[in-house]
C-alpha cells in the first residue's frame, strides 16, 4: 500500500508542480517553513471570510480567527472544512465579495497539496465498528452462496434501519426479536436446504401489487399471454403441490373485467401444467364461485423453479381497443380493467411426498462425500460435509475445536433413529446462527496503544472486499489468496477486483448500492396522485427502477467513465417506459439500449433525465424543486444543504398560500432570511428540472404557462434546463466523482464518511481522473485507500 | 374459573380474509388458550398496558371535546366513534413534548413513548431513552413469554436520509429497550402469529422445535464468549449486551416450553399467511392479534404504530379522502384540506374504538380484558402543519379494575408534559420511578384514590 500511495502522491506533486511553486516550494522543509509564516490561504481568508467568521459573529458556529497560525498539517480537520467550502465555491455566499477563480484555484491547490502531504505521512483510516451483523440483503446473498439456496430474506428478517443513506451502517445491534428471527430463519433454511420432510404441508401466498396492470405481456411469461406473475420458488421435496389462484375483485366484490370467458394457465419453468377457463357469474352475480375451481394439484420436483400464472391473450376485439387513452388499467372508476387480473397465488405442499429429490443445495451439501471416495463412517462423512461449509461461513480457516462442537449438533440431530441427514440439518442450523457467521468482527491486534493505525488482517480484508462488491461471503478463491498472504499484492489485488466485478454477483452494486444511493428503493412507496397522474401503475414503477439499474449496470460492466452517468445520450427502455416518455416505435416487454445521439432537444439519457429519480424526488401531486435540488446537492455534488435550523418559524409565519405557482410559492419562502440561506442553494438546482413533471414526463407548459427552467448551482453558475445542469455538473467531474466515491466508501465500510477521509477520497479521485474516471478505477482506488486497508485502535 | 373464552371472541372472519381460501381454517377456532387463569390476576388490578400511536397529529378544532365541566359529555367529530366507550375513556388537552423540539416528524415518533431528546445523528451513534412501554415490560413482562409486543402497519422500508438528519430508527421505532436499542416492530400478521404461537404444527413438533432452539442458544452463548478474549475493553461491553439478548430469548423459550407443557393451545395450529389488502382489515387483524396475546397472557405490554410519521398512505376507501396523509397534514390552513385531514384522524380513532370494543367483549375474571388494561392513544404532534409538539391529541382508556375515572376531559391551562401521564400509568402498573423524561409530577386525578 505505501508504495502505491507514495507513487501516487509523487505523481500528483509532479503534476501540480507549477501551482505548488506559488507557495515557494523548493523542498518539503522549505515549504513547511514558508507555510508557517505566510500562506496564500491566509491572505484569502483574511480578505473574504473574517467579516462573518471571526470570534464575535462566529457565523455557522465557525470562527477562523487564529487559523493562520495553524498549518494545514497541524489542524487538518478545520482546514478540510474550509477547503470543502472553497472548492465548491460555496463560500463566500453569492452576493458577497468573492475571490476570482484564479484566486480560488490557487488556494484550493495549495490546501490540497498540504493536506495530502500531511495525510500521506500519517494516514487516517478511521475506525469501522467492531461488530457488524449481516443485514438482510447480505444474509440472503450469503445463504445463496453458501448453500446454493435462493431465499426471500424479507419474509424471514425485519427491516434494517438505514443511516447515512445505507442500510448496512447501523448494524451493531442484536435485539431479542432479531435474534429470535435469526434462529427461526436458520431452522427453516436448514430444513429447506437438506429437503427434510415435514409432518404437515407448508404454504406461501404471493400477492400481486394491486396497481399492476395486467392487460399486456409480462416479461418472463410466454408470448401470447397477458398479465399474471412469475414466482421464483424453492420446493422443499419431490411431491404434489396445490396451486390456487384468486382473481382481483373490485369494491363490490365482483371479479374485475370479467365480461367474457378467459383462459388461464399455470406454468412450471415455462411448461404449462394446468389450464382452466373462468366465466362471468350467472344472473345471481355470485362472484365467489367464479375462481373456486382454480385449484390445481401438480407433481413438482424439489428445488428451485419458476411458477408462472398467466392469462391467454384474447385476440384484440373492438371492446378492448375502441378506447385506449390509458395504459394503466387497475382502477374500477378511472381506468377499469378490461380483462380479469390475478390477485394472489398460493402454493401449498408437499402432499404425497416422495423424498428430498435432487436439488442444487443437496448436490452442494452431500456431493462432498461422493468426491471423498469411500468414507468409513457417518461421523467422518459429516466432517467432510461440514468442514468446507464452516470455512466459508466463518470466512477463515477452521480448526478442530470449531468442528468438535458442531459435530455434537450432528450427533444430537441424528440420534434416536432420526438419521444422517437430520444430523446434517441440525448442524447447518447451528452454523447459520453462529455469531461468527452472523456477525463480521474486526479485531485489533493485541498490544497496540490506543489510537494506533494498523493494517487489517488479510482475511478481514477479503471479507471487506466481498461484502463491498458482492454484499456476500468471500468465495474460496478470495479466502485462499488471503490465506496465502498475497491478496494485497498490487497486481494480484487488481486481478481479484476485476474478477469480482465481472462476476454476476457484482450486479449487487447496481441493485443494492446504486438502488440506495439513488433512492430507487423509495419508488416502492411512491404513489402519485391518481387523479393527476392517471397512467401511473406498478408496471411503470417497475420499469423506471429497471431503467436506472440497467443503466448503472452498463456503466459498471462496460467499465465506462462514471461521468457518463450524467452525460449519457442513451438509456434502457421497454415499451411501457417508452410510451411514458413519448419515445415512438418501441414494442415489447424486454429492455433494450436506446440511443438518442445527435438528437436536438434531447429529452432522455443520463440519470437526471430518468423517471425513477424524477419521481422519487417529487410529491404525489407536483414536482418539488426543493427535494430535487437537495437530492442533487447531496447525492451528485456532495454539498447537501444543512437541515433546517432549530428556530422553527413562528406559527403565523408558516402560512404560505397553497394556490400560488410553485416557483412563486418558493420565492415567498426564500424571502425569509432564516429559510433563504439554504433554499437559495437548493431551489435553483431543482428549478432546472422543471421540464420534467412529478412522474418524469417531459413538459413545456405547466398549468398553461410555459415552464421556466432557469436554474443555478451554489457556486454561482447559472443555466437553463436539464442540459444546462448537466454541463454545469460535468464542468467539475472531480466533485461528482468525489461524491460517488464518498457514497461507495460509506457503503464499503459501513460507516459515515468524515472530514478525515477527505485526503483518501481525493487520492482515489485523482487516480480515477488519470483513467478517465472509469468505474473500475474508482473501485480499485477505493480498495487501495487507507480507510479500506487500515483501521485505528480506539482512543479512550 | 368462570372465564371460558367464548367462540364469539375469535377473529375468525378477519383471519379468513387474510389467509385466502387456500388453507383450511377451522383450527383457528381453537387457537385461543381457553380458560386463561384469571386467578393469576389478583396481585395487580391493572396488569397490562397498551400504546397506540397515531401519526402526524390532527385537527385540534375537531378533536378537542367541547364542554368545560371536565366531563366527556359531548364527543368531538373526530372522537365520535368512541361513543359506546365513553365511560372508559378520558381525553387530555394541552399535554406537550418539550423534548421533541426542534419540531420534526422523527422526534414526534421517537419522543412519544420516551419523552426524551433524540441525539441528532444519522449514524450508528443514535441515542434516545428507554421508552415507557419498555420500563413497564421489565415489570409486567417477567412472567410472560414475551416481555412486550411491538407492532406497526408499514411493510415497506423507508430509505435514504429520513428526516432532517435524524437516523431512520427514530422515525420507525416507537419502542426502545435502552437509549441505544430501538426495537423493530412487525407489520406482517403471520410473523406476529409465529412470535406468539410458534410456527404451529403438532404438540410434539412444537416441543422438539423449542428444544432445538434452546440448544442453538447455548451454542450462541458459547460462541460469543469465545470472541471475548480477542477484544479490547470497549468492545467487550457490546459482548455483554449480546449475551443479555441471548438470555432474554432463552427466557422466552423456557416460558414457551412451560406454556406448551400446560398446553393452553390446541394440538394443532394454523397461521394466517398473507397480509390483508385493505388497510382497515390489516389494522383490525393486528388489533385482534393484540387481543389474543393479552387473552392468552403471552404478553402484557403492546405498542402499535398505526402508520409511520410522514406516511404517504391514502385512505380513499376508508374515508373518501384521496390525498396522501403527509402532504395533507401540511394543510397550509386551507379549511378544505383540514376537513379532509380530520376525516383521516377520525378514521384512525375509529380503529382504536374497535380495539376497545374487542377488549370489552372478551371476558376475563369477573370483568373483561379492558377492565384490567390501560391504553394510551395519541400522537407526538399537535398541529401537523407546523410540526408542533404542544396540545397533543391524547386519550387514555381503561376499565373498572384500576379505578380509572373515565368519561372525562382533563384540560390544562398551561402545557403539562406528556411524561407526567407516562409516569402516572407506569406507577399504576407497579413501576415506581421518580421521574420519566421531562416529567414534572404525576397526574393525580386520573384514578380514584384507593379506599382502604
Amino acid at each position: 500500500m505505501p508504495r502505491f500511495f507514495d507513487q501516487l502522491i509523487a505523481s500528483c506533486l509532479r503534476a501540480l508542480a507549477p501551482a505548488v511553486a506559488i507557495s515557494g516550494l523548493l523542498g518539503p522543509q522549505v515549504a513547511q517553513a514558508d507555510v508557517a509564516s505566510v500562506h496564500p490561504a491566509e491572505v484569502l481568508i483574511g480578505r473574504y471570510c473574517m467579516d462573518c467568521h471571526d470570534d464575535t459573529i462566529n457565523k455557522g458556529g465557525l470562527s477562523l480567527e487564529g487559523i493562520a497560525a495553524k498549518t494545514p498539517a497541524s489542524d487538518p480537520l478545520l482546514w478540510e472544512k474550509v477547503l470543502r467550502k472553497i472548492d465548491h465555491q460555496q463560500m463566500p455566499p453569492i452576493g458577497e465579495e468573492r475571490p476570482s477563480s484564479a484566486e480560488y484555484q490557487q488556494v484550493v491547490t495549495f490546501l490540497k497539496t498540504e493536506l495530502d502531504r500531511a495525510a500521506s505521512a500519517a494516514p487516517e483510516p478511521g475506525r469501522t465498528d467492531t461488530f457488524r451483523r449481516l443485514n438482510r440483503t447480505e444474509y440472503q446473498n450469503a445463504i445463496r452462496d453458501l448453500l446454493a439456496l435462493q431465499i426471500d430474506a424479507t419474509a424471514l428478517l425485519p427491516n434494517d434501519e438505514p443511516a447515512r443513506g445505507f442500510d448496512n451502517v447501523t448494524v451493531g445491534n442484536l435485539s431479542p426479536t432479531l435474534l429470535d428471527r435469526y434462529v427461526s430463519a436458520a431452522q427453516k433454511i436448514a430444513r429447506l436446504a437438506v429437503g427434510a420432510s415435514r409432518k404437515t404441508p407448508g404454504g406461501d401466498t404471493f400477492r400481486v401489487p394491486p396497481d399492476l396492470t395486467q392487460e399486456g405481456h409480462i416479461e418472463g411469461l410466454p408470448l401470447g399471454t397477458r398479465g399474471g406473475t412469475l414466482i421464483p420458488y424453492t420446493f422443499p421435496q419431490d411431491g404434489e403441490y396445490e396451486i390456487q389462484i384468486r382473481l382481483a375483485r373490485d369494491r363490490n366484490e365482483q371479479v374485475e373485467g370479467l365480461k367474457a370467458p378467459h383462459d388461464i394457465e399455470v406454468l412450471i419453468d415455462g411448461e404449462r401444467v394446468a389450464f382452466a377457463t373462468v366465466k362471468p357469474p350467472g344472473a345471481d352475480k355470485n362472484a365467489e364461485a367464479v375462481d373456486q375451481h382454480l385449484k390445481f394439484r401438480v407433481p413438482i420436483k424439489a428445488g428451485p423453479h419458476h411458477v408462472g400464472v398467466a392469462f391467454i391473450k384474447n385476440p384484440s376485439v373492438l371492446i378492448e381497443t375502441e378506447r385506449q387513452p390509458f395504459v394503466a388499467r387497475f382502477n374500477m372508476h378511472r381506468h377499469p380493467r378490461t380483462a380479469p387480473a390475478l390477485y394472489q397465488t398460493s402454493i401449498t405442499g408437499p402432499f404425497n411426498s416422495s423424498g428430498p429429490g435432487d436439488t442444487p443445495s443437496r448436490r452442494l451439501i452431500f456431493g462432498e462425500t461422493a468426491r471423498g471416495g469411500v468414507l468409513v463412517n457417518d461421523e467422518v462423512r459429516a466432517r467432510a460435509i461440514l468442514a468446507p461449509l464452516l470455512h466459508r461461513a466463518y470466512r477463515r480457516p477452521i480448526n478442530d475445536d470449531d468442528l468438535h462442537r458442531l459435530l455434537q449438533f450432528f450427533r444430537e440431530g441424528s440420534a434416536a433413529g432420526a438419521g444422517f441427514e437430520a444430523g446434517i440439518e441440525s448442524a447447518l442450523a447451528a452454523i447459520l446462527v453462529a455469531p461468527q457467521f452472523l456477525i463480521r468482527v474486526e479485531t485489533d491486534p493485541a498490544g497496540l496503544a490506543p489510537g494506533t493505525v494498523y493494517r487489517i488482517s488479510d482475511l478481514e480484508f477479503a471479507s471487506r472486499l466481498s461484502f463491498f462488491i458482492w454484499s456476500s461471503l468471500p468465495d474460496n478463491e478470495l479466502l485462499e489468496a488471503a490465506g496465502r498472504g498475497d491478496l494485497r499484492q498490487p497486481t494480484a489485488l487488481e486481478q481479484q477486483v476485476r474478477r469480482m466485478l465481472a462476476d454476476p454477483r457484482a450486479l449487487n452494486l447496481a441493485t443494492n448500492f446504486a438502488a440506495q444511493w439513488l433512492h430507487l428503493r423509495g419508488l416502492e412507496s411512491v404513489a402519485p396522485d391518481v387523479r393527476r397522474f392517471i397512467d401511473f401503475d406498478d408496471n411503470l414503477r417497475h420499469s423506471m427502477r429497471r431503467e436506472t439499474e440497467l443503466f448503472f449496470e452498463n456503466i459498471m460492466s462496460a467499465d465506462r467513465p462514471v461521468t457518463e452517468l450524467i452525460s449519457a445520450d442513451y438509456t434502457f427502455l421497454d415499451e411501457r417506459l417508452a410510451k411514458h416518455y413519448g419515445v415512438p416505435h418501441l414494442y415489447g416487454s424486454h429492455f433494450r439500449r436506446v440511443s438518442f445521439a445527435g438528437m436536438a432537444e434531447r429529452q432522455r439519457g443520463g440519470l437526471l433525465r430518468q423517471g425513477s429519480i424524477l419521481t422519487v424526488t417529487s410529491y404525489a401531486t407536483r414536482t418539488s424543486p426543493v427535494i430535487r435540488g437537495n437530492w442533487i446537492l447531496a447525492n451528485l455534488v456532495g454539498a447537501p444543504a444543512p437541515p433546517p435550523p432549530p428556530n422553527v418559524p413562528a406559527l403565523d409565519d408558516s402560512h404560505v398560500s397553497a394556490t400560488l405557482p410553485i416557483r412563486a410559492r418558493l420565492a415567498a419562502h426564500r424571502e425569509k432570511p432564516v429559510c433563504a440561506s439554504c433554499h437559495n442553494l437548493m431551489d435553483p438546482v431543482g428549478f432546472s428540472l422543471e421540464n420534467f413533471d412529478a412522474v418524469g414526463r417531459w413538459r413545456m407548459t405547466e398549468e398553461q404557462l410555459p415552464v421556466d427552467a432557469k436554474g443555478g448551482l451554489p457556486d454561482g453558475s447559472k443555466f437553463e434546463g436539464v442540459s444546462g445542469l448537466e454541463q454545469a455538473l460535468l464542468a467539475r467531474p472531480d466533485l461528482f466523482a468525489a461524491t460517488l466515491t464518498e457514497k461507495l466508501l460509506t457503503f464499503a465500510l459501513g460507516r459515515g464518511v468524515e472530514l478525515s477521509d477527505a485526503p483518501a477520497i481525493r487520492a482515489i479521485v485523482r487516480r480515477a481522473e488519470a483513467d478517465d474516471f472509469r468505474f473500475s478505477s474508482l473501485i480499485l482506488g477505493l480498495v487501495n485507500s487507507p480507510p479500506f486497508q487500515m483501521r485505528r485502535t480506539p482512543t479512550p | 374459573m368462570s372465564s371460558f373464552v367464548s367462540k364469539k371472541a375469535l377473529p375468525r372472519r378477519t383471519f379468513l380474509r387474510g389467509i385466502g381460501a387456500a388453507l383450511s381454517l377451522p383450527l383457528l377456532d381453537a387457537m385461543i388458550p381457553a380458560a386463561t387463569a384469571s386467578t393469576k390476576t389478583a396481585a395487580l388490578p391493572v396488569r397490562r398496558l397498551g400504546y397506540v400511536f397515531m401519526p402526524m397529529g390532527c385537527d385540534q378544532s375537531r378533536w378537542t371535546p367541547r364542554g368545560t365541566d371536565g366531563k366527556l359529555s359531548e364527543l368531538s367529530p373526530i372522537l365520535a366513534s368512541l361513543a359506546p366507550h365513553r365511560e372508559h375513556v378520558t381525553a387530555f388537552t394541552n399535554l406537550e413534548l418539550r423534548n421533541a423540539y426542534p419540531g420534526s416528524h422523527a422526534t414526534s415518533n421517537s419522543s412519544f413513548l420516551s419523552a426524551a431528546k433524540a441525539k441528532h445523528t444519522e449514524s450508528s451513534d443514535y441515542y434516545l431513552g428507554t421508552t415507557a412501554d419498555q420500563l413497564a415490560a421489565r415489570q409486567l413482562g417477567r412472567d410472560t413469554q414475551l416481555a412486550s409486543l411491538e407492532l406497526s402497519m408499514d411493510m415497506l422500508q423507508t430509505t435514504g436520509q429520513c428526516d432532517n438528519g435524524y437516523a431512520c430508527v427514530y422515525q420507525n421505532n416507537l419502542s426502545w429497550s435502552s437509549p441505544t436499542t430501538p426495537l423493530p416492530s412487525e407489520a406482517h400478521p403471520r410473523i406476529v402469529f409465529e412470535r406468539l404461537f410458534g410456527e404451529g404444527g403438532s404438540l410434539l413438533e412444537r416441543r422438539a422445535s423449542l428444544r432445538q432452539r434452546a440448544s442453538l442458544l447455548d451454542w450462541i452463548t458459547e460462541d460469543i464468549s469465545s470472541l471475548k478474549q480477542k477484544l479490547g475493553p470497549a468492545d467487550r461491553a457490546k459482548i455483554a449486551e449480546y449475551l443479555d439478548t441471548v438470555r432474554e430469548v432463552e427466557r422466552r423459550i423456557q416460558k414457551a416450553e412451560a406454556d406448551v407443557a400446560l398446553s393452553p393451545l390446541p394440538p394443532d395450529l394454523e397461521r394466517p399467511l398473507g397480509v390483508p389488502a385493505s388497510y382497515t382489515e390489516h389494522a383490525k387483524l393486528m388489533f385482534d392479534l393484540q387481543v389474543l396475546a393479552m387473552q392468552g397472557d403471552i404478553t402484557r405490554v403492546t405498542t402499535f404504530q398505526l402508520a409511520r410519521e410522514t406516511s404517504n398512505r391514502t385512505y380513499a376507501v376508508e374515508t373518501g379522502v384521496a390525498d396522501p396523509h403527509h402532504p395533507l397534514s401540511h394543510h397550509g390552513n386551507d379549511p378544505d384540506k383540514i376537513a379532509r385531514m380530520a376525516k383521516i384522524n377520525a378514521f384512525h380513532v375509529s380503529l382504536f374504538a374497535y380495539f376497545l370494543e374487542r377488549l370489552k367483549a372478551t371476558p376475563e375474571g369477573n370483568g373483561t380484558l379492558l377492565d384490567h388494561s390501560l391504553l394510551l392513544y395519541g400522537s407526538g404532534i399537535g398541529n401537523p402543519n407546523v410540526h408542533d409538539h404542544t396540545n397533543l391529541p391524547i386519550l387514555v382508556a381503561g376499565g373498572a379494575a384500576g379505578g380509572m375515572k373515565g368519561g372525562r376531559h382533563i384540560r390544562y391551562d398551561k402545557p403539562v408534559p406528556l411524561a407526567n401521564l407516562h409516569l402516572t400509568l407506569l406507577d399504576k402498573v407497579g413501576v415506581n420511578i421518580e421521574r420519566f423524561g421531562d416529567s414534572s409530577g404525576k397526574i393525580t386525578d386520573l384514578f380514584t384514590p384507593l379506599s382502604v
